[in-house]
């Protein structure tokens, strides 16, 4: 076993000319500590069913063995000399008493009586023996005799010229005498029966642990979880944004102090029935274990547990809700609920507030529902958890751009988690998470979910159909880091956001009556404002119209009016006509989510890479760059592709100064020359196009339908999957704040409980070493630190 | 012949535009050098199987254009890939400088933190170096990168540098394996160990 350290690894490489070093300064993650691991397999001895289990350690690179033991041993025997796997802290019961990492158990089938007779167990015993040799394994096999639950053990482990015998012994009562480390040597040497004198001194490693198992009438160190504000004792009154915590009934079941003395040699202490030197306090090293009871009932685990058990259904969200509440019903007595509805005065809590066409819009969404008594959530429930969602839905409709929460929002430790795929905290679609995994747990299950996500859906689509922006998402191009989910969220609102600036421009020039060319300025004025101003304008202005035309009598285009001006560029000139250089307003790049990212990739990538694949490649992103060469050849009338690199690609353009002349002369780089290349190519066909007038590079309205129908189709169990990251933060987060203020309350807590001390199970190494445990014995200080998750999978 | 590949590994090569990306690729997969190499246009695409230490790896590499206009749209392709090459000229200053900026846009953009950079000094062929070596060394180490200097022109360090980015990134765990084995999370249960061997045995 060779033991890498790849921050030291240093490699020289060595060609003709000169030596190349490659190095290394990155940092290999740490090595995942060994797991566990068994492979079970059942014989049959004519009606007798055995049991074969073979246990080992799954390690990558630690290595446990101690160099000083030849290889020529078998590795069990290794294992048992080396005193770093002594007290392993949760393993196989033979690994703790023989510090194995690989061995067999042989034990009678289910259902089968246990090997009880001796004659039984010598036949057994012969038989292993002579499969150990026929087989040549080397892995220690080890039969379980007598009844099961006194874990008695019997075997061997064979190798080249060696053998090593495992025996136990196991007394129901322990004698006195060897109830301490002098008294447990003596049966140890007794056993191994080592005709060597002086008998080498024996290596010893002690721990005493001490279990505290009824420790009901100490007080309880956690608050217990306040049920009432979690879940209200009201329809409806559901507190959402919030994780419950805590156990519903005592978790823990035990409680293990370990006093551990590793490492040491016989006569180094003394321990005997009148004195001893084994003060636990004194103990190098301690170590605390809980315990806990079986099925604990813990809230956050719960919780968390549930809304998982959701990913589990394969239903749609038409099949769980029934077509009834998807379809819309002309029947009256719904409008009259729903126009009710809007009268009520137990509803008006926030309805006052809202926009008449919000009001129209919830009312026409009323109506899609036979009677609301009958969907899954209450009415005020899905106000309330709808509230919860858009809170900006509450006040006054303006087009104000800052999200309530995202301020606020707590930036607790949320780096440590980067690598969840979930979305920010506080974030809609983090909000989201909790509010369905709230209304999972306590008002209604799937159905409820299913409900609530219908109506979120129907809530974007009304955003997008009305020009509101989704509050709660962090703005700019969907964050491949997030989930899904929150990148089709984001998505929809760049859509909403361009749909919103083209209708400003829109509704500026048609009003206003404002000349494109001052539009242009404006923008030159704000460098933040969105540089899409208003792909469809066009159309409605005669003017434009007209230029374009007559562009294409004039031969002589830097007679053209510049258009699409951004700013200008530094102090650069044009080179021809020596006017100031203008960077052009262009058009933003697309936004693309991570699965239209994955299908595009592999359009690019299924074209080979063959030249014509590159070329075609090329051709195919060079949509942007086009686009942008039509708006720089309006705003530059006059200007050549040299102009156009000058401002885009500067290190191919090339200046030399030329002394003797007095000036500085320049041309492109030699790639740029190249005949018939791409650039050169799109400089040929780019007419000067100002952005505004442009095919829109980015098609909105597609997009946001493209988005809309992907939520609507989702199934409750995938939206559940791309939830679960966020609801794991949250509770991450929430077992974090626990923990900071629950292991001060549970420190410090006074446990004493006599016990006589025992060593019982002494188990002899066959390398001569001997392990002491005790159990019993007051502890004097506990400090405990609780956290309760169940599992997940 | 797929069967033994051992994986498929996604390499970005990233860098000012001129810095040589599109060359040193070139030279890598073709083993050519073409002094007229148009300037990438977005992002372009290679494959090449090696093999380092017996392992077989297919390289999907993306070579991506430098300008700043095209930053808004490479970034995407940086998505699940698991080593990347940051390439500056050795003969100009002003592309060894921009390399923070390059490292800030792989943070952003990565979608993961521990894959495997290496710095490529390029262009070492050419007399009029503005950058020696123990320039590029500070800043690898710095950083956590591998580092060397390369000419795709004359292939010095080349093949080289490809070869010692797989292997690095072979040798870091979870970094390769396919997702159900190297980067879920196990969650295991507390009594996993059934029985009573699962904790301390007490005999009293």
């Amino acid at each position: 076993m060779v033991l890498c350290d790849f921050d030291a690894v240093f490699v020289m490489f060595q060609t003709e000319t000169e030596v190349f070093e490659i190095t290394d300064f990155t940092t290999a993650s740490e090595w995942e500590r060994g797991v566990w691991n068994e492979k079970t397999e059942e014989i049959n001895f004519a009606d007798f069913k055995f049991c074969i289990t073979h246990h080992f350690l799954e390690q990558e690179a630690e290595n446990l063995t101690c160099d000083f033991v030849s290889d020529a041993f078998p590795v069990a025997m290794q294992d048992l000399l080396c005193m770093n796997n002594d007290f392993p802290p949760r393993a196989h019961c033979l690994v703790r008493w023989f510090g194995l990492r690989s061995f067999v158990v042989v034990s009678p089938g289910a259902n089968c009586e246990a090997v009880i007779s001796e004659s039984k167990c010598n036949l057994l015993l012969s038989s292993v023996s002579i499969a150990l040799q026929n087989s040549g394994c080397q892995a220690p096999v080890l039969m379980q005799v007598q009844q099961k639950w006194r874990r008695l053990f019997t075997g061997e482990c064979q190798g080249p010229g060696v053998r090593v015998d495992f025996e136990m012994v196991h007394l129901h009562k322990v004698p006195t005498h060897y109830k301490n480390l002098s008294g447990l040597l003596d049966i140890f040497k007794n056993k191994i029966g080592c005709t060597l004198s002086p008998l080498p001194p024996i290596n010893i490693s002690i721990r005493f642990t001490y279990i505290l198992q009824d420790w009901q009438q100490c007080t309880w160190p956690q608050q217990p979880p306040d049920f009432d504000g979690l879940f209200g004792g009201e329809v409806g009154g559901v507190e959402f944004g919030k994780v419950p915590f805590g156990a519903c009934a005592e978790p823990i079941s035990e409680l293990h102090l370990a006093a551990t003395w590793p490492h040491l040699t016989e006569g180094i202490i003394v321990d005997n029935d009148v004195y001893s030197e084994l003060d636990p306090l004194q103990a190098p090293h301690w170590s605390v274990r809980i315990r806990t009871v079986d099925n604990a009932q813990c809230l956050l685990g719960d919780f968390l547990m549930e809304f998982f058990r959701l990913t589990l259904c394969s239903e749609s969200l038409d099949e769980i809700l029934g077509r009834s509440l998807t379809e819309e019903e002309g029947d009256h007595a719904d409008i009259s609920s729903a126009l009710q509805k809007l009268t009520q005065p137990s509803a008006s809590v926030h309805i006052s507030k809202l926009s008449v066409s919000h009001m129209v819009h919830s009312a026409r969404r009323h109506m899609r529902r036979r009677r609301y008594e009958e969907s899954p959530l209450s009415n005020q429930s899905l106000n309330t958890a709808l509230l919860f969602l858009f809170p900006d839905a509450a006040v006054e409709k303006t087009p104000e751009k800052s999200s309530p929460h995202s301020d606020e929002s707590q930036e607790r430790d949320a780096d440590s988690y980067l690598h969840l795929k979930a979305a920010p905290l506080d974030s809609l679609t983090h909000r989201l998470a909790l509010c369905l995994a709230s209304v999972n747990h306590s008002q209604g299950g799937l159905r409820a979910v299913a409900h609530l996500w219908q109506e979120f859906v129907l809530e974007l689509r009304y955003r997008w159909e009305n020009n509101y922006l989704i509050h709660g998402l962090p703005s700019g191009p969907p964050d491949l880091r997030c989930c899904l989910l929150h990148q089709k969220l984001q998505m929809l609102n760049c859509c909403i956001e361009r749909k919103r600036s083209r209708d400003e421009a829109h509704r500026g020039q048609s009003s206003g009556g404002t000349p494109p060319s001052t539009s242009a300025k404006k923008a030159d004025s704000d460098k933040d404002a969105a540089p899409t101003t208003s792909w469809e304008s066009w159309s409605d202005s005669e003017d434009e119209f007209y230029e374009c035309v007559s562009d294409l009598s004039e031969s002589n285009n830097s007679e053209r009016k510049p258009e699409g001006r951004l700013k200008q560029h530094r102090d650069m000139r044009l080179l021809h006509t020596h006017q100031p250089l203008y960077i052009p307003v262009t058009q933003e790049p697309s936004p693309l989510t991570e699965d239209m990212l994955e299908q595009q990739s592999e359009v690019l990538s299924k074209l080979g890479t063959s030249a014509e694949g590159a070329h075609l490649r090329a051709r195919m992103q060079s949509a942007c760059l086009l686009s942008d060469m039509e708006a720089f050849k309006a705003a530059n009338p006059g200007c050549v592709l040299e102009d156009f690199v000058r401002w885009y690609s500067p290190r191919d353009y090339i200046s030399e100064e030329h002394p003797d002349e007095g000036e500085v002369r320049g041309g492109l780089s030699a790639r740029m020359r190249i005949p018939g290349n791409m650039w050169l190519e799109a400089w040929d066909s780019a007419k000067a196009t100002p952005a505004r007038r442009q095919r829109r590079l980015f098609d909105d309205t597609t997009e946001a339908e493209k988005v809309l129908h992907h939520l609507s189709l989702l199934k409750p169990s995938e939206l559940v999957l791309q939830l679960l990251p966020s609801l794991i933060l949250s509770a991450l987060g929430k077992l974090q704040e626990e923990g900071g203020s629950g292991s001060g309350r549970g420190a410090g807590r006074g446990a004493g409980r006599g016990g006589g001390r025992g060593a019982g199970q002494g188990a002899g190494r066959g390398a001569g070493r001997g392990a002491g445990r005790g159990a019993g014995r007051g502890a004097g200080r506990g400090c405990v630190h609780r956290c309760c998750i169940t599992c997940l999978c | 012949m797929e069967d033994d590949v051992l994986t498929t590994l996604k390499i970005l090569i990233i860098g000012e535009s001129g810095v040589g990306k599109s060359s040193l690729l070139l030279r890598f997969t073709d083993d050519t050098f073409d002094p007229e190499q148009s300037a990438t246009i977005g992002v372009d695409f290679k494959v090449k199987t090696i093999t380092v230490d017996g392992n077989k790896a297919k390289l999907a590499i993306w070579d991506t254009a430098g300008q700043e206009r095209f930053r808004t749209l490479t970034p995407s392709y940086y998505r699940g890939a698991q080593g990347v090459i940051l390439v500056y000229d050795v003969t100009r200053r002003e592309t060894f400088t921009k390399l923070e900026n390059w490292l800030n846009e792989l943070e952003t953009y990565c979608t993961r933190n521990d894959l495997v950079k290496m710095l490529v000094g390029n262009k070492i062929d050419r007399e009029n170096h503005e950058l020696d070596r123990a320039e590029g060394l500070k800043f690898a180490r710095k950083h956590s990168m591998l580092f060397i200097e390369a000419s795709a022109k004359t292939k010095d360090g080349v093949q080289c540098a490809f070869e010692e980015l797989v292997e690095k990134i072979i040798q870091t765990p979870g970094l390769w394996q396919s997702d159900t084995h190297g980067r879920s999370v196990t969650l295991s249960d507390e009594d996993a160990g059934g029985g009573g061997c699962g904790g301390y045995c007490s005999l009293l």
